[in-house]
């Protein structure tokens, strides 16, 4: 018994010609797909603003608040680097020498 | 013995390129892309958030991959009703060219491939939303209501509301009452104008075991359900005006189009359209209304589109 679905097509030749356009269909359609993921992730990274916090791909929160923590965090983790930076450079001045 | 001339060729053949994409339902997917893009037009112009054209592209591409893959993944569980009725009996699956568990295949990674596409290109809710419309229309509508319940097509017409919603949410992470308000203007229009076609293929879908409308209740209560939903879409297809989403343009077109619509709508209800006694005019009016219904929808996301991508929004009001 053979399957309804199967092409009674006896011509081997042209079923084979006929697979390799679907093959040459799918390469194209890979290749395409690996463009636009790099081109939108390249878009994606300029546009980021990661100083403010910014993912490239998780960019919407479900919530406003969970928004507005994340800006609050990201803030936080800024000001904590610039705090961390102010001491490093200060430590790495000399001692006051005070008055001579 | 004689020969039926008009029976369709179902002995199987060589799939061509044309099978693959009839599969994904062409010409719905051509509506779902256009009110997804009035939904992302109208998100830009009415909150003045910009999106790269780039990424409002792909994510438009993801919205048709979407379509086309929930289309694929309808016609593989479709494929016995399919073969049944005339109408449909030369799709790629019953006439043999592409095989059904390829179509499942390909239904499936277009799929993935479209939810992925669309949260690089925007965001996660834009990209559920997604998600979730594709389960909506090729599991929840194809295989649980269709052949269960005579009111398929107004639950089911959900999945057909969503593109607008996702375009609002691609661009602005949100979903504000105006994406909701374009999500009920199809909602409400998908009844009367599916049923105004059923009213024409009833007994298709009757030989196939569908349960449409006039095939459960008949024609009489089908042509008052066309009137009832038309008159519940008058309203909703002016709200926009009330929020402010529509200007001027929307304002003239929406008020024409609804009227003509309502015309139809009366029209045919007082015809015998769908009765097995009807005449040809009735079968060309039921037709025309389905037609016209297609117009009216495109009309709408039209003067959308013109007021917010082209610049010609003049405020009517709005709340």
């Amino acid at each position: 018994m053979t399957d309804p679905n199967t092409p009674v097509a006896t011509d081997a030749e042209a079923l084979l010609k006929a697979q390799k356009r679907r093959n040459a269909w799918l390469a194209l359609a890979l290749v395409a797909f690996v463009i636009v993921v790099g081109v939108t992730t390249a878009i994606r990274i300029q546009e980021a603003d990661f100083s403010g916090g910014d993912r490239i791909y998780f960019s919407g929160y479900m919530d406003e608040a969970a928004s507005e923590k994340a800006d609050r965090e990201a803030q936080a983790r800024i000001a904590a680097r610039e705090a961390e930076k102010v001491e490093t450079v200060e430590a790495a001045q000399p001692p006051d020498q005070g008055d001579e | 013995m004689s020969v039926d001339m008009t029976a369709p060729d179902t002995t199987p053949r060589l799939a061509t390129a044309r099978d693959y994409v009839e599969l994904l339902k062409p010409r719905i997917m051509m509506l779902v892309v256009f009110t997804a893009l009035a939904g992302l037009v109208a998100a830009m112009g009415v909150t003045g958030t910009s999106m790269n054209p780039v990424l409002a592209t792909v994510a438009i591409v993801a919205v048709a991959l979407g379509s086309g893959a929930a289309g694929a993944i309808n016609m593989w569980y479709d494929a016995d009703i399919d073969a049944i009725m005339t109408r449909t009996s030369t799709r790629p699956i019953p006439s043999g060219a592409v095989p059904k568990n390829e179509a499942l295949t390909m239904g499936l990674i277009m799929s993935a491939v479209s939810v992925l596409l669309m949260w690089i290109a925007s965001n996660v809710l834009a990209a559920a939303l997604l998600a979730m419309s594709i389960v909506y229309y090729g599991w929840f509508y194809t295989m649980v209501l269709k052949r269960r319940t005579a009111q398929n097509i107004v639950i089911g017409g959900a999945a057909g509301a969503f593109p607008p919603v996702i375009g609002w949410a691609a661009v602005t992470s949100a979903t504000p009452l105006d994406a909701w308000i374009l999500f009920a203007i199809i909602f409400f229009w998908t009844p009367p104008h599916f049923w105004a076609l059923s009213l024409v293929a009833h007994k298709e879908y009757e030989k196939a075991g569908v349960p449409m409308l006039p095939v459960t209740s008949g024609a009489k209560a089908t042509r008052l359900q066309i009137l009832i939903y038309t008159i519940i879409l008058a309203p909703i297809g002016l709200a926009p005006l009330a929020t402010g989403l529509g200007g001027w343009v929307y304002a003239v077109v929406g008020a024409l189009l609804t009227l003509a619509f309502l015309h139809f709508a009366v029209k045919v209800w007082r015809s015998r359209a769908g009765e097995s006694d009807a005449g040809d005019a009735e079968r060309k009016l039921a037709m025309s209304m389905f037609a016209f219904s297609i117009l009216y929808l495109f009309g709408l996301f039209a003067a959308l589109i013109i007021e917010h991508g082209f610049g010609l929004y003049f405020p009517f009001g709005g709340i």
